[in-house]
């Protein structure tokens, strides 16, 4: 009986001994390994003593197995080898460090910097004072908040992965904003201490690099959500005032146009935003022979939409208001717009709902700020 | 004709109403008509999660809904749009106390988000249910000679539970590339690279960066051009590329844009001649 072989090509670098990097192809048999960590045993076991990677636990929980693996950051011991290698169909599978991080030797790399990271960020619990006899009492609710952030093994898969770190060398990594967020929640956490951590993560950790690609959750082992947990850090930046980041005023912009006209307006976001002019662009548009709308078309249904976002918002507590003032500049302009008869197209289109549409809408808008 | 519910988005506004008229008549003459759901608004934009991600889940329910109420599935072109969405149903299929909270208030507007309707992304639509066959039987105007990269964009291969192609090894665009009569050219150094569009109003620093990094490796690649699925990608690779301190611009087109020329729309009639980074491979008429 013929045993199946997969080809594994294997990232080698001793930087004592080889002026640069190489791969080595070893052949492992199919049956002796359930995973690519078992693969790597057997090749530094029989095929090559002198391979380098590093391993702990051998059950995902250690975190110290993280490689590339065909481009993709996985945990050696969680990485099924059979499937592997159904997934290659012949190919060599190639097996590297992380991406980001420097290499020590083979596949092992130099955690520090993550780590250093953390520290930079004060990713932990100052005790909320005065600190209780006994110990903090957290209701059920409160730790569902955090349960998913703590399950980081830090293993770095995410890092590894990561479009910001890939360009901005100041960017901390997703990990540590989803450690950001689990502290941020934690009601034993001193409010100072939350707003350092939320600063620090804007400042020294550069959160709005992040281009919330979604790599970091996609490769996480543990079903951690870093891109969600940065939303939410960004969130609670804007709820703590950081008004002057032009993230905040991006949300800031989503949120009041949103409201105002079921949609953001691409045009004004520069100027919201940068305080840039968008005109040359328009123009550079309108030479080319193309029609600009300059703000969104009103959307029948807007009135009810409103509505629910008002509903959601006594309910919810969202961590950004929306600026009523900033709205009511918003209808005006939409309403000038209209009359002006400055897009023809879209009056023409929405000629019929038009009437109508502004009585219920200026008589819905002078009900709100009665009651309020 | 088939019939299905079009979910626009803020894609079509500003500079961009065009495209929707041409992903319409492109949709129409391969036998598929789009419904405009008029009442649809902004999925959020990934953005709206930074202030309270049940609100999220409750505009995009309602969008959901409207469609379900029609009868009609989902039909999305926007990458960012659709993982919004489908990330709501997925919240919502799985969890019937969200879905219960969130019925209770589409109630007033008469709505119900019941999870009937299927979301589909344009890409797996033109491929699984239009057909690359059909596809190849319409075409006017074969795109021969055009060498060009394909670029899936990040939000239909991540995360897992929303993508609507293989996250690793995306397939589809070169197919309808193919079918169009062009070579299509894969695997090239930066086709995983995000575009950069939503780090462009929180850090534009990196979005330069990000931006240029596809069009780049696809020109090294020997590609004249890329073609995107998603209208947020290919803004930023022919607005956000255009501000990029990189010398060679490399065109990008929208996949309805592109299918429209070889179907034998002409330059404006398809978009292609609106672009800021000019794509030279077409002969535009004397007005441009």
């Amino acid at each position: 009986m013929t045993v199946e072989r997969a080809v594994l090509r294997v990232y080698r670098y001793n930087p004592e001994r080889d002026e640069k990097p190489y791969y080595r192809e070893y052949e492992v048999p199919v049956d002796k390994a359930q995973t690519l960590l078992d693969a790597l045993f057997y090749i530094q076991e029989n095929l090559d003593p002198t391979l380098g990677f590093r391993f702990f636990c051998r059950a995902a929980v250690c975190g110290s197995c993280a490689v590339k693996v065909n481009g993709i950051s996985r945990l050696a011991c969680k990485t099924p080898f059979k499937e592997l290698v159904e997934k290659a169909n012949g190919k060599p599978i190639t097996v590297e460090p992380l991406n980001f991080l420097k290499p020590i030797r083979d596949l092992v790399v130099d955690h520090d910097q993550p780590f250093e990271s953390l520290k930079k960020l004060q990713t932990w619990c100052e005790p909320k004072e005065p600190i209780p006899e006994k110990e903090y009492r957290i209701p059920p609710e409160e730790v569902k908040q955090y349960e998913r952030p703590t399950n980081c093994i830090l293993c770095f898969a995410c890092y590894g992965s990561c479009e910001a770190v890939m360009d901005d060398p100041k960017y901390a990594g997703p990990y540590a904003f989803s450690r950001v967020y689990r502290y941020v929640v934690d009601s034993r956490v001193k409010e100072e201490h939350k707003r350092e951590m939320v600063k620090n993560a804007m400042d020294v950790g550069d959160i709005w690099s992040c281009v919330q690609c979604q790599k970091c959750i996609y490769v996480c082992p543990k079903g951690v959500r870093p891109a969600e947990d940065i939303q939410n850090v960004r969130g609670i930046a804007a709820e703590y005032g950081f008004k002057d980041y032009p993230g905040v005023k991006k949300l800031q912009h989503f949120v009041d146009w949103i409201y105002a006209t079921g949609q953001i307006n691409r045009l004004s976001l520069p100027e919201e935003v940068y305080g840039v002019d968008p005109t040359p662009l328009i123009n550079k548009f309108r030479e080319r022979g193309a029609e600009v709308w300059e703000v969104p078309k009103p959307l029948p249904g807007l009135l009810e939409f409103r509505d629910l976002i008002l509903e959601v918002m006594k309910e919810k507590k969202p961590h950004l208001d929306i600026d009523f003032h900033h709205v009511r500049r918003i209808d005006k302009r939409v309403e000038e717009v209209f009359n002006a008869d400055v897009c023809t197209k879209i009056t023409e289109r929405f000629e019929e709902q038009r009437e109508d549409f502004f009585t219920r809408f200026w008589k819905k808008l002078s009900e709100f700020f009665g009651t309020k | 004709m088939k019939t299905i519910g079009f979910y626009q988005g803020c894609c079509f506004q500003g500079p961009d109403a065009h495209m929707f008229d041409t992903l319409k008549k492109v949709f129409a003459d391969l036998g598929v008509d789009i419904k405009l759901l008029e009442r649809t608004t902004c999925c959020g934009g990934n953005t709206i999660e930074e202030s309270n991600r049940f609100l999220v889940y409750s505009i995009n329910a309602r969008n959901i809904a409207l469609a379900e109420k029609e009868g009609l599935d989902l039909l999305v072109s926007c990458n960012t749009c659709y993982m919004v969405l489908a990330k709501t149903k997925h919240a919502l299929d799985s969890d019937p106390e969200l879905r219960e909270e969130i019925n209770k208030l589409l109630a007033e507007e008469g709505l119900e988000y019941k999870g009937t309707a299927k979301i589909w992304h344009i890409l797996p639509y033109l491929v699984e249910e239009v057909g690359i066959d059909t596809i190849r039987e319409r075409v006017r105007r074969p795109l021969k000679g055009w060498k060009i990269a394909t670029y899936y964009g990040c939000h239909i291969k991540y995360p897992k539970e929303v993508a609507v192609v293989d996250s690793e090894n995306p397939q589809g665009l070169e197919e309808l590339i193919e079918a169009l009569g062009a070579e299509p050219v894969k695997d090239y150094e930066g086709s995983d690279v995000c575009c950069g569009y939503h780090s462009f109003y929180t850090n534009k620093d990196i979005a330069l960066k990000k931006v240029v990094k596809a069009p780049q490796g696809a020109k090294r690649a020997g590609a004249e051009m890329l073609v995107t699925p998603c209208p947020l990608c290919f803004k930023a690779q022919d607005i956000y590329q255009d501000m990029a301190p990189t010398e060679d611009k490399v065109p990008s087109i929208y996949l309805p844009e592109l299918l429209a020329y070889a179907l034998g729309y002409d330059a404006k009639q398809s978009g292609l001649a609106f672009h800021i980074i000019p794509v030279d491979k077409i002969s535009v008429n004397a007005s441009h």
